[in-house]
């Protein structure tokens, strides 16, 4: 087969490989600038909620996926990522503890549930709910807790005040062991 | 009529990507729950489209066709994921109302449909006069839909956190199947029987 056959035929997988490899150095490359943006943005978020959660705050301390609150060198509380099943996927929220026992409050930091339904979770008239509660009686009511769930919306609510609860026991535990442990 | 404002104007109203051409219907019923997601993912289709038509009508004589699908996909895929991390690092905000729909204008027929029909055959400025006024047309499309399903399924009229008025009844109780996916079909299925109806997208 003449040279100029083999690359006629070859071309269309040589034009598609370059077109692929152009591609993605574009994208690391975009990839890297951006990267640190988005990493800065995402601890700038994560920063603000805790100010907003701890106006006290003057730092905190990031150890064993628990963030501890301190005031002056004085601890004030801890936060922490609980994930809830919601009814769209995955609830990311960030709860707040004043103590083992009570919740400082929450802030839903990202979600997927049905919008104007289930979005409203991310609302002060559901998560002002959480402010000052005990750890126990974060479930709804309809469960035994406190939560009233949002109307049309029992799924996420639930999810949210579940996902609070377990998630705030486990951390406790862990922190109680800690403390025995150090 | 020029050439270019030709092409413009066909987008708007004779082959409307969504209300003529019925693509790209899979965005335009999710992201019309507000006019701020319409918005938004005009915004999005707008970078994409314009860069992909232009890479590929500046691509157009050599692409052979057999490779063509293949290698129009990746260039949009690239663009769409460009956009993304754009959008996440620069216009954090917007990124956030529009989630998971930003990636998806990867699958958004209109993006394809304009390649394959549109900037494989033409020449760089008449496909940028196509995808702009795809554009439009899809933000129009899509402005009319989302209208209609906010006011209806929240009773609110705001956009971008600025409110403008909230409806007497419909605010406090809301409609809410409207936002929701079937209200998606409802409200376009309607406009498509309404603009039949009237004649007023007759070629």
């Amino acid at each position: 087969m003449p040279a100029k056959d083999v690359f006629g035929r070859a071309f269309p997988v040589i034009l598609l490989t370059a077109v692929v490899a152009i591609c993605v150095s574009l994208l690391t490359y975009v990839g890297s600038i951006t990267l640190p943006r988005i990493e800065a943005l995402e601890v700038q978020k994560i920063q603000g909620m805790l100010s907003g959660m701890f106006p006290d705050m003057s730092r905190y301390t990031f150890e064993d996926e628990i963030y501890a609150i301190y005031s002056d060198e004085v601890r004030i509380g801890y936060a922490f990522v609980a994930v809830g099943k919601g009814y769209g996927g995955a609830i990311n929220i960030l709860v707040g503890l004043e103590d083992e026992a009570t919740i400082k409050g929450i802030t839903v930091i990202s979600h997927t549930e049905t919008p104007g339904l289930g979005s409203r979770i991310t609302e002060d008239l559901f998560t002002g709910q959480f402010v000052r509660l005990s750890v126990d009686d974060a479930a709804l009511r309809r469960d035994g807790g406190q939560i009233d769930a949002i109307t049309g919306a029992t799924i996420s609510s639930r999810a949210v005040a579940d996902a609070v609860r377990i998630t705030a026991m486990e951390k406790v535990k862990v922190l109680e062991d800690s403390e025995e442990g150090g | 009529m020029g050439k270019f404002a030709q092409e413009f104007a066909k987008g708007l109203i004779i082959t409307n990507p969504v209300l003529v051409l019925l693509l790209g219907l899979c965005p335009a019923l999710a992201v019309s729950t507000s006019i701020d997601n319409a918005l938004g993912m005009t915004l999005a289709v707008l970078i994409v489209l314009l860069g992909s038509n232009i890479i590929i009508a500046a691509m157009r004589n050599f692409v052979p066709s057999i490779t063509r699908i293949p290698i129009f996909i990746v260039i949009i895929a690239t663009l769409v994921t460009v956009v993304n991390l754009l959008f996440h690092a620069y216009l954090p905000d917007l990124h956030e109302t529009l989630g998971i729909y930003l990636p998806l204008v990867v699958v958004n027929c209109i993006v394809l449909g304009r390649a394959e029909a549109f900037a494989s055959k033409n020449p760089v400025v008449r496909s940028i006069a196509d995808a702009l006024g795809m554009t439009v047309g899809f933000m129009l499309a899509l402005l009319m839909i989302s209208l209609i399903r906010q006011m209806l399924g929240t009773g609110e009229m705001s956009v971008f956190g600025v409110h403008f008025f909230s409806l007497p009844v419909l605010s406090s109780r809301p409609v809410a199947i409207f936002i929701l996916p079937p209200g998606g079909f409802l409200v376009i299925g309607l406009l498509l029987g309404l603009f039949k109806w009237t004649g007023v997208l007759k070629r």
